[in-house]
C-alpha cells in the first residue's frame, strides 16, 4: 500500500480533534469496545489506517464515520488516550461540510436538531421530529411522520408529548419558548464556527 | 443543600416523568435546586452533526458562565448526555487556558465570562455523595420489598472520567435502590449502550442494542430496569414494540428512572410524585409488591 501523507495532514489540520489520531498505535481495542462495530465495514482503527494511506474518498464518504452512539467506550479504553469518538465526530462534521452526506437519515435528524438549538437555544423535543421528516418534501414527509404515529400517538397517551407533533402547520408557529439570550448565543455560535478550538494545551 | 439542576431539553418532554420524580426526591431530601435563568441546550451527542467543536464547547460555556455568574453552586443534570457535556468541556476549560480564553472572547458577545469554578455533576453523584445511601435509607416509607430491578446505567453516566463511579463497574445506581429495599439483579449489559442519538435514525441497527440490554436484565430476574438516563429510559422504553418486530424478541419489560421507584418508596404518590402514570409500558405489575 502506497502511504500519501496529503490527506493524513487534511486531517490533523482541518478535523476537529483529527491531530489526535496521530499516537494511534493500531490495537483495535477501540474497534473491539465500539458496540456497533458489528455493522460497520470498518472500525475506528482501519479508518485511521485508511487516513494514513491517503484514501480521503474510501474515508469521506464511509458511513462508518457516522454510525458512533457517542458512548465513550472506546475513548475510555484507548490505551493511547485517543478521544476517538471527538475524532469521528469531527470527520463526521467534516465531510458534511464538504457536501458528503455519510449516512441520510441521521444527518437529517442532526440538521434538525442543531436549527432547534440556533433558532431557539434549546431543543423542542415536539418539534425536531417534523422538521426531521418535512427534509424529505412534504409528501414524503408526511408519510415518514405516520409511520411515526404509533410512538408518538404513546407519548402524548403518557403525556410525554404535545399533540403540536402530528399537525404540520403548526411547526411554523413558535410554540417553542426562546431563551432570552438567543440573539446574543446566535452571535457566539457564529462566532465560534470560524475557528477552530486550542485543544492542544 | 443548594445546587443549581440543569433541566435540559428531554425533561422538559419526553422524560418529564424523570423531571417530576426529581423535585419529589428533592423534596423528601432536602435538596434545594434553582434554575439557571436562560440555560441554553447543550448540545447532545449529535451536535457535530451541524455544529464543529468549538460551537459545542461554546453552548456549554455559557452555560456554566451563567451558572458561576448567577450564584456558582454546583450543576446536576439528571440527563447524561447533558452531564458529560457540561463535565467534558468544564475539564477541558479548566485544564487548558488558552482554550478558555479563546472560549471567553467569544462568550464576550454575551456579555459573560468563565473562569472556572463550577463544579458539573450527575445527578447520580449527588445522590449518592452528597446525600448519602443512609440519609436515604432513613427517608424510605415504603420500601420496595420483594421489587427485583435491575440498574442500567448506560453509556454515558459514568463516562468520560468515571470521577464519581467506575466507568466499568459502576455501582452507586445498585446501591441507592438497594437502600429503597428492592432486590437488584446482576446482568452483563450494564454499561452497554442503547444506542442514544442516533436509535430513531438507526434503529435497525440499534433494536439489537435493546433487545440485548432488556433480555439480559430479564435473565438476570429483573422485572423492571431502572435507569438515570432520559435517553436510556426512551430507547429502552417506548420503541419495544419496535424492537421486537426488528429482531423477534418479544420484550414487554417497564422501564423507570431511579428517581421514579425514589419517589415511591419515600411514600409519594405514585403519579404526581413517582410520575408512573407518564409510562409507555406499565410499571403497575413489576411493583405490585408494593402496591403501585
Amino acid at each position: 500500500m502506497d502511504y500519501n501523507q496529503t490527506f493524513a495532514n487534511e486531517v490533523y489540520e482541518k478535523v476537529d480533534s483529527g491531530a489526535e489520531i496521530k499516537v494511534c498505535m493500531q490495537c483495535g481495542v477501540c474497534g473491539a469496545t465500539c458496540p456497533l462495530r458489528g455493522e460497520m465495514k470498518y472500525g475506528p482503527r482501519q479508518i485511521w489506517s485508511l487516513i494514513r494511506a491517503g484514501r480521503r474518498d474510501e474515508v469521506l464518504n464511509n458511513p462508518d464515520i457516522m454510525l458512533c452512539t457517542s458512548c465513550y467506550a472506546c475513548k475510555v479504553r484507548c490505551p493511547r488516550g485517543v478521544p476517538i469518538i471527538d475524532v469521528m465526530h469531527g470527520l463526521a462534521h467534516y465531510a458534511l461540510s464538504q457536501g458528503i452526506v455519510p449516512r441520510a437519515e441521521t444527518a437529517k435528524f442532526g440538521k434538525a436538531f442543531w436549527e432547534g438549538i440556533y433558532d431557539t437555544g434549546r431543543v423542542d423535543e415536539s418539534v425536531v421530529p417534523i422538521k426531521y421528516c418535512l427534509q424529505d418534501g412534504l409528501v414524503a414527509g408526511l408519510k415518514k411522520s405516520l409511520g411515526m404515529l404509533d410512538i408518538g400517538l404513546a407519548l402524548m397517551k403518557a403525556k410525554r408529548m404535545k399533540p403540536k407533533m402530528f399537525i404540520p402547520p403548526n411547526i411554523f408557529i413558535p410554540g417553542v419558548h426562546k431563551i432570552k439570550g438567543v440573539k446574543q448565543l446566535q452571535r457566539m455560535l457564529d462566532k465560534a464556527a470560524a475557528i477552530d478550538a486550542a485543544k492542544e494545551a | 443543600m443548594d445546587y443549581f439542576l440543569y433541566y435540559g431539553c428531554s425533561l422538559e418532554g419526553g422524560g418529564v416523568h424523570y423531571m417530576i420524580s426529581t423535585e419529589a426526591v428533592a423534596k423528601g431530601l432536602g435538596i434545594d435546586f434553582h434554575e439557571i435563568e436562560d440555560w441554553n441546550c447543550c448540545g447532545a451527542s449529535i451536535a457535530y452533526i451541524g455544529g464543529n467543536e468549538m460551537q459545542s464547547i461554546v453552548l456549554n460555556a455559557r452555560n456554566l458562565a451563567l451558572a458561576e455568574a448567577q450564584g456558582g453552586y454546583d450543576i446536576v443534570a439528571p440527563c447524561s448526555s447533558c452531564y458529560i457535556m457540561l463535565n467534558k468541556v468544564n475539564h477541558e476549560l479548566q485544564t487548558n487556558p488558552k482554550l478558555l480564553d479563546q472560549v471567553n472572547e467569544i462568550l464576550a458577545e454575551g456579555g459573560l465570562k468563565y473562569s472556572g469554578k463550577i463544579r458539573a455533576r450527575h445527578l447520580l453523584d449527588l445522590l449518592y455523595n452528597d446525600v448519602g445511601v443512609e440519609k436515604i435509607k432513613a427517608a424510605v416509607k415504603k420500601p420496595l420489598t420483594g421489587v427485583k430491578v435491575a440498574a442500567y446505567y448506560g453509556c454515558q453516566t459514568t463516562r468520560p472520567f468515571g470521577e464519581y463511579d467506575s466507568c466499568e463497574n459502576p455501582h452507586t445506581q445498585d446501591d441507592i435502590l438497594a437502600a429503597l429495599g428492592a432486590e437488584v439483579v446482576d446482568f452483563g449489559q450494564r454499561v452497554k449502550c442503547c444506542g442514544s442519538g442516533i436509535f430513531l435514525t438507526e434503529i435497525d441497527k440499534c433494536a439489537y442494542l435493546v433487545k440485548d440490554i432488556i433480555e439480559s436484565a430479564a435473565a438476570g430476574g429483573a422485572q423492571i430496569i431502572s435507569t438515570a438516563c432520559p435517553m436510556c429510559q426512551m430507547n429502552l422504553e417506548i420503541y419495544q414494540q419496535r424492537v421486537n418486530a426488528i429482531t423477534g424478541a418479544s420484550l414487554n419489560m417497564p422501564v423507570v428512572f431511579v428517581t421514579q421507584l425514589m419517589a415511591l418508596a419515600f411514600g409519594g404518590d405514585k403519579d404526581s410524585a413517582a410520575a408512573l402514570n407518564r409510562l409507555v409500558v406499565p410499571a403497575g405489575p413489576a411493583l405490585q409488591a408494593v402496591g403501585a
